[in-house]
């Protein structure tokens, strides 16, 4: 089973209250468990010294940074937004989605303000999704550098995005400024566009501020800001076929298929006293579909080869390739989508996975 | 030259041993007249070496070029106590060589009294002509005839002449296998002639063929790509399936590794599979006392694989596994092995698997009480001649198994002794199953009744 390389998962804050429970922990006297807590400390701050991006991140605001100039506005995001589960899901899923795409670089992203301003990452990220070599400096010290550096790569970014008469929401000096808004936009746009392999939260939308400075006086207005709308096609692009013009243009047809479809594995499925719902949603873990192949080519499928009841996304996208891996075993091509897509509840590519065994098995009892 | 042969006629006991252990190398093998092993130690008389070759198996009614069994060469040389051992090893004691002379025809000629005598006693004919129409009787001296002549009417022997019927010789003998067969195992694909497809199942198409003048069953293996890996894996793994040193395993005769196919060679067993002999009309009827010999026979192949390195390539016990010989000797056949690379994640055949086959990688399950678990539902096959779970899909059948708690049900009026050996080898909890060389004294105390 060839499975991309995943990168590890990023790195999450080390816990001490676990360790503080520890066993050890027990015997040893108050006295050194403080000891130990500060060594801890001096470790941590040391680490972050080496880990934290070349710029400190100014504990202040320095004042330049909040005089505006008589008619200027800015924008700023509400912090308290960032705390929304749904965007930190979203700025998790986007960082582990970096992390993936750029594992053979070793890059590890943390933050994506601080590891994203200076176009360092960007660059090897289009680098890598496009398969083409961008001609920049490959690390920049100056401000002037980087921002001339980010001006290219976005360029470079904007061209392959197909922005060409619209304005994109970001522009190198807002990513430059670490304005997380913009490089949400920049992200979003881009697992868009490549059909990453995650499943984006749906409707996310975070508050911003704009400030704005007319005379003397300063005026605050809230808004609320889209980063994620809701997708029906989460799935690989791939050349056009049957389904893509179902969805579009034959809605009503799209929903025989769906039917035929669901009596079609319900009516093998059934065997095992198991039943299907909803397409979209009921393949997703890959278990139905491990099962579905063995009642299908008329074997058993080990229970060790598979996860039966499925923990988390990986266990998951193991099922699903597994399951891809059975079905190019007994003859059938290789399937369009990726296990992700699946696993991401794609319909189209769940039905084309399904329409593919529907074919070649419509008439086995 | 110093090979087996040469050691058996030496009489070189710590060498033929050393030899024998070898897995690679096959006893019933002949040298360039047919001779086997068995066949120089009888003619020399060694009874230590005869004694080692029939207990590891080796085949008592083996002929050379001249058609001798080794019978024929302990008689002719007045070795008495290999002729007892011979006949005490189910020897075919009216065997005709290529002359139509039986044992008891040297036995007589040479004017061994003591030796013609147990033949006689053993059932040896003393009017079966040879083909220039002499019986034994008119090959011994005169007072041994007599002798003969009174032991034969005292025993019942008719003593009209028995001509020589040359299709006579059907019965039990085997040749000694050429000696070839074990020496190569890279096998060019080109040397194959293939000729008749057999069939066809997921693992691969099976075809009939020839090569080196041998009748030999192909194997073409289906892999959905041969990579490097591939390739490397097969060449490393199918060696270890050349197991010629058991009467009761069929081995790998060797493969061929070509960029297109992956092809193993063994030897053809016209009576096919047990599979085919139990549930097709085969015209062989497979009686209680049939069935506990199968099941001997099994049971004596499976310890002989357990008692080895544990083998790369798994072999998963049931019917379609074990191939019967002309001889009807059930042989466990390398054949059927599953590669690395082979069939992962699909089980055709999950009616015979124990629960935690089902469900537990190799590493994490006891694979030796697994296969106790196989021959178990392989003897309740015997005993019933079903299928078990004939109606169930191989998905149908494995989930049930191993998440219901789905079981073969012994029939009502079936055989006590073989009803208890599958009670025992079934054994809910691996570790309580026994081991395969446990199994084998039963099954002997039970083929003594017949």
């Amino acid at each position: 089973m060839d499975k991309s390389p995943r990168s590890p998962k990023t790195p999450t804050k080390f816990n001490y209250e676990k360790d503080d429970s520890s066993f050890w922990e027990k015997f040893s006297t108050l006295g050194r468990k403080k000891k130990i807590k500060e060594v801890q400390e001096v470790q941590e701050e040391g680490k972050y010294a080496i880990d934290s991006p070349g710029m400190p991140n100014a504990p202040e605001i320095p004042p330049e940074d909040y005089n505006l100039e008589d008619n200027e506005q800015r924008s700023i995001i509400q912090p308290q937004c960032l705390n929304l589960p749904q965007v930190r899901d979203l700025l998790q899923l986007l960082i582990d989605w970096i992390n993936d795409e750029l594992v053979e670089e070793r890059i590890i992203v943390t933050n994506i303000e601080q590891d994203l301003y200076d176009g360092q990452v960007l660059h090897k990220l289009w680098e890598k999704l496009t398969g083409n070599k961008l001609n920049v400096l490959e690390v920049t010290q100056s401000e002037e550098g980087q921002k001339q550096k980010l001006s290219v790569v976005l360029n470079a970014v904007n061209h392959t995005l197909g922005f060409h008469h619209t304005m994109p929401k970001w522009t190198v000096e807002s990513v430059h400024s670490k304005n997380i808004v913009a490089i949400l936009h920049l992200l979003v746009a881009l697992v868009r566009h490549f059909r990453a392999p995650i499943r984006l939260p749906e409707n996310v939308s975070v508050t911003v501020v704009v400030v704005k400075k007319s005379g003397t006086k300063l005026t605050a207005e809230k808004f609320e800001e889209q980063i994620t709308t809701t997708y029906d096609d989460v799935g690989m692009k791939c050349e056009r076929d049957a389904f893509d013009t179902l969805f579009d243009h034959a809605p009503e047809k799209l929903q025989v298929v769906k039917k035929s479809l669901v009596t079609f594995v319900n009516k093998h499925l059934n065997k095992l006293n198991f039943e299907v719902v909803d397409l979209s949603t009921d393949f997703r873990d890959g278990v139905y579909l491990c099962l579905l192949m063995g009642l299908l080519g008329g074997f058993f499928v080990p229970l060790h080869e598979f996860h039966l009841t499925p923990k988390d996304q990986d266990q998951m996208i193991h099922n699903v390739a597994f399951s891809f891996d059975l079905m190019q075993d007994v003859g059938l091509a290789k399937p369009k989508a990726r296990p992700e897509d699946i696993v991401n509840a794609d319909m189209k590519s769940t039905l084309r996975c399904l329409y593919n065994l529907f074919t070649k098995y419509r008439n086995i009892a | 030259m110093e090979d087996i042969f040469y050691w058996c006629r030496e009489n070189n006991t710590i060498q033929v041993r050393l030899w024998l252990d070898d897995t690679e190398n096959d006893f019933n093998k002949g040298d360039d007249h047919g001779f086997s092993a068995l066949h120089w130690s009888a003619k020399e008389g060694h009874t230590k070496l005869v004694e080692m070759l029939l207990a590891r198996g080796a085949r008592v009614n083996a002929t050379n070029m001249g058609e001798d069994i080794p019978l024929h060469l302990a008689a002719a040389h007045g070795h008495i106590d290999v002729v007892l051992m011979l006949i005490k090893a189910k020897s075919d004691i009216n065997a005709q060589n290529e002359h139509g002379n039986t044992p008891l025809h040297y036995a007589c000629f040479w004017g061994y009294q003591h030796i013609a005598e147990e033949l006689v006693n053993h059932g040896a004919l003393v009017s079966l002509a040879n083909k220039d129409g002499d019986t034994p009787l008119d090959k011994a001296k005169s007072l041994l005839a007599k002798r003969l002549h009174d032991l034969a009417i005292e025993s019942g022997q008719e003593l009209k002449k028995i001509s020589i019927k040359d299709n006579q010789w059907l019965g039990l003998k085997t040749r000694s296998r050429d000696a070839t067969l074990s020496r190569y195992k890279g096998i060019n694909i080109e040397d194959l002639k293939l000729h008749t497809k057999v069939s066809i199942s997921p693992s691969g198409e099976t075809w009939r063929g020839r090569w080196q003048n041998n009748d030999v069953i192909a194997k073409i293996l289906t892999i959905r790509e041969i990579t490097p890996r591939v390739s490397r894996d097969f060449n490393e793994e199918f060696p270890k399936l050349r197991i010629f040193s058991h009467p009761n395993i069929l081995p790998l005769i060797g493969a061929c590794n070509s960029q297109k196919h992956l092809v193993t060679i063994s030897q053809y067993m016209p009576r096919g599979s047990l599979y085919d002999l139990l549930h097709s009309a085969a015209g062989i009827v497979v009686d209680t006392a049939q069935a506990v010999r199968f099941a001997l026979d099994i049971a004596k192949g499976m310890a002989y694989l357990h008692s080895l390195e544990r083998i790369i390539p798994e072999f998963f016990l049931n019917s379609f596994h074990v191939m019967i010989d002309e001889d009807l000797t059930a042989r466990i056949n390398m054949g059927d092995c599953k590669f690395s690379f082979q069939e992962r994640g699909r089980i055709y055949q999950p009616a015979w698997m124990s629960p935690e086959t089902l469900q537990r990688k190799r590493a994490d399950r006891n694979w030796e009480a697994c296969d106790m678990w196989s021959f178990s539902i392989v003897v309740w096959e015997l005993m019933t001649r079903e299928i078990p779970f004939v109606d169930l899909s191989p998905m149908e059948c494995g989930m049930r198994i191993a998440t219901e708690g789905l079981r073969v049900q012994i029939p009502p009026g079936a055989s006590a002794h073989l009803s208890k050996l599958i009670k025992i080898c079934m054994n809910e909890e691996a570790g309580k199953r026994p081991r395969f060389d446990m199994v084998i004294p039963i099954l002997e105390k039970m083929g003594a009744k017949f």
